[in-house]
């Protein structure tokens, strides 16, 4: 049982030696004492980094995300209650249209709710 | 009837209320009224139809209504009627940290804060149901979720982002610890249901430490909720950063849900012949030891009367965990589960009372401090009148509710021969008179500063009024909860 984790460990040993000895390599081979602002100054593929780190993005991009993610949820739970329909529709009866039904109605009152609210307008 | 016919039907209410709010041309509060009138037909059919309700079948594996759920779903009903009424009267701090400055006119907020109340309400009634380990965990979220938007309600005032905060991270973190526990139990016993695993439990052979691995985390995951040391670091920063109906919500209705679900997680782990049942009890005194001693010391030093009421609400915790570790003894007439609910039920109107004088003096301009809170007794003698007989309450003074309560638990524990945590209880209750009686002699001193005298709606007042009656009947004549509890099975 516990032998079947042997590659796993070794993983480990190879990944952490790997980049034990590099970090070994570059500190015995290269001028890493030398430091200079250049040297400290964050690394963009070359480029010089312009600007802030951490931008401020509008929260309007944040409401926009949200809603996606609800209403994308919402159809995540439609795909197998779509294709479970058909099978289930004769044992179980009307109810499992109606469960559906009363989840989106539920989301609608949401939907209708953010709209009236304005978190669909770009133009504030 | 359908028990969930009510459930369904608040949750319907509220849905509609936030539809209504972005539509309202006219005042907010037309939608409190409205919450207060559903809430009202709701109880009242809790209590013509509750003993004739029946579970469908389909339903049953999940879903029980025993004489404790009828009785948990009314105390969510009470408490949430109360913190709507209480935030009527908490309604202009609301706008003032809600609102910006151009739409301050509008009342704005006020309608989410009605309308989120009543699914904090469905969570709580469900979560008094449910016998079943998701039906257990998605009533517990439709609170939890509920509560970190009403938490984080005034987004202007730092404080209750602060508390947001820090209820969102910690809440978060329980919530993980129960579902990992969950997972264990339901991993190893291959049940969802509480009876279930009961079975599992008194049959089970071998090795039982894995079981006891899942059923502590379960404890922990409820422990944050129902606010028991060491699961209580969030209990003062939030209840103080909160919207006080929230504070109160929190402290009362949340507390007793908490209590509804561990009182039957509880009975299935140390259920007779459960091969973890003593360990169970072990770990629930220690946690009950720890909370009435921490929850009563800490608040000794608090000069802030929200935070003196957060380290309160852990200390009744303590109190409540002891009753139900009292599982073996049969010489008591009453059974933990019912001294548990009998406790809630005399907690609920003795801290709601704190919490109305408190918004009431805040929305009018007085501090939360108890240095603020000087002369209020003479200011307004009846407002100060309710709050003593509120906080001697609180303290356990006898002829008060809050006495009847505490005497169970001693006895129960007495019974039990729990020695250690009977020493620690009675020190605690002694602590309690101290901390209480602070506060009522600073409402009887002179302040330095002339304050205003604090007035009341109408609805406030009737509210006032039954709930000083309630810790007062409650007080001479405790059987009166003992027959709803008894009642509501026949």
């Amino acid at each position: 049982m516990i032998e079947s984790y042997l590659p796993i460990l070794i993983q480990a040993l190879i990944a952490s030696g790997f980049a034990g000895v590099t970090l070994l390599l570059s500190v015995m081979l290269g001028k890493s004492s030398k430091r200079n602002a250049m040297k400290d100054s964050a690394y963009e593929c070359g480029m010089l980094p312009l600007g802030e780190a951490q931008p401020r993005f509008s929260v309007k991009f944040y409401i926009v995300a949200m809603l996606f993610v609800l209403f994308d949820i919402e159809v995540v739970f439609m795909y197998p209650w779509a294709i479970i329909f058909k099978d289930y529709v004769n044992t179980i009866g009307h109810d499992i249209f109606w469960s559906m039904m009363g989840f989106v109605s539920i989301l609608l009152v949401a939907f209708i709710y953010a709209w009236k609210k304005g978190a669909l307008r770009w133009d504030n | 009837m359908n028990p969930l016919n009510i459930e369904l039907g608040l949750g319907v209410l509220g849905l509609l209320l936030l539809l209504a709010e972005p539509f309202l041309s006219s005042s907010r509060k037309v939608l409190a009224y409205v919450a207060i009138a559903g809430l009202l037909v709701a109880l009242l059919t809790l209590i013509t139809s509750g003993g004739s309700m029946s579970v469908p079948a389909t339903m049953q594996e999940f879903y029980i209504a025993d004489a404790l759920a009828l009785f948990y779903k009314g105390v969510a009903i009470i408490s949430t009627l109360a913190v709507i009424i209480i935030s009527l009267e908490y309604a202009p701090v609301l706008n003032k940290f809600v609102a910006g400055d151009n739409a301050r006119g509008k009342e704005a907020g006020l309608g989410e804060f009605v309308s989120l109340p009543l699914f904090v309400c469905v969570g709580m009634m469900v979560m008094a149901s449910a016998k079943d380990l998701i039906t257990i965990f998605v009533s517990l979220e439709l609170v939890t979720v509920s509560f970190y938007v009403l938490v984080s309600f005034m987004r202007r005032s730092a404080m209750s982002l602060e508390a947001g905060v820090k209820y969102l991270i910690l809440g978060a973190l329980s919530t993980g610890l129960l579902v990992y526990g969950m997972a264990w139990v339901y991993g190893l016993t291959g049940q969802m249901s509480l009876d279930g695993i009961q079975k599992a439990l008194v049959n089970w052979k071998g090795d039982n430490t894995p079981l006891l691995f899942g059923a502590a985390l379960v404890l922990a995951g409820l422990g944050f909720k129902v606010a028991a040391v060491p699961f209580q670091i969030w209990v003062p920063d939030v209840y103080q950063g909160a919207p006080t109906p929230i504070t109160a919500f929190l402290s009362v209705g949340s507390k007793a849900a908490g209590f509804a679900v561990l009182t039957r997680v509880v009975e299935t782990f140390t259920a007779k012949g459960s091969v973890i049942g003593d360990q169970v009890i072990q770990l629930l005194l220690i946690l009950a030891g720890a909370t009435i001693l921490v929850g009563n010391l800490s608040a000794i030093a608090q000069t802030n009367f929200k935070r003196l009421l957060g380290y309160s609400s852990i200390a009744h915790a303590g109190y409540l965990l002891l009753a139900l570790a009292c599982v073996h003894q049969h010489s008591l007439a009453i059974a933990p589960r019912n001294i548990v609910a009998f406790y809630l039920a005399t907690y609920l109107p003795m801290t709601f009372l704190c919490f109305l004088v408190l918004s009431a003096a805040k929305a009018q301009g007085v501090g939360e401090d108890l240095k603020s809170l000087k002369g209020l007794g003479h200011k307004s003698p009846l407002l100060g009148l309710a709050l003593t007989i509120a906080l001697a309450s609180l303290a356990g003074l006898p002829l008060t509710a809050g006495f009847m309560g505490k005497m169970f638990v001693i006895f129960a524990a007495t019974y039990e021969s729990n020695y250690l945590c009977l020493a620690l209880a009675i020190i605690g209750a002694a602590t309690g008179f101290y901390y209480y009686f602070k506060v009522i002699l600073t409402i009887y001193s002179t302040p330095e500063v002339e304050t205003e005298k604090i007035r009341l709606s109408v609805l406030s007042k009737v509210m006032l009024g039954v709930f000083v009656a309630a810790i007062i009947v409650i007080g001479v004549y405790p059987d009166a909860i003992q027959h709803v509890l008894v009642a509501a099975v026949k």
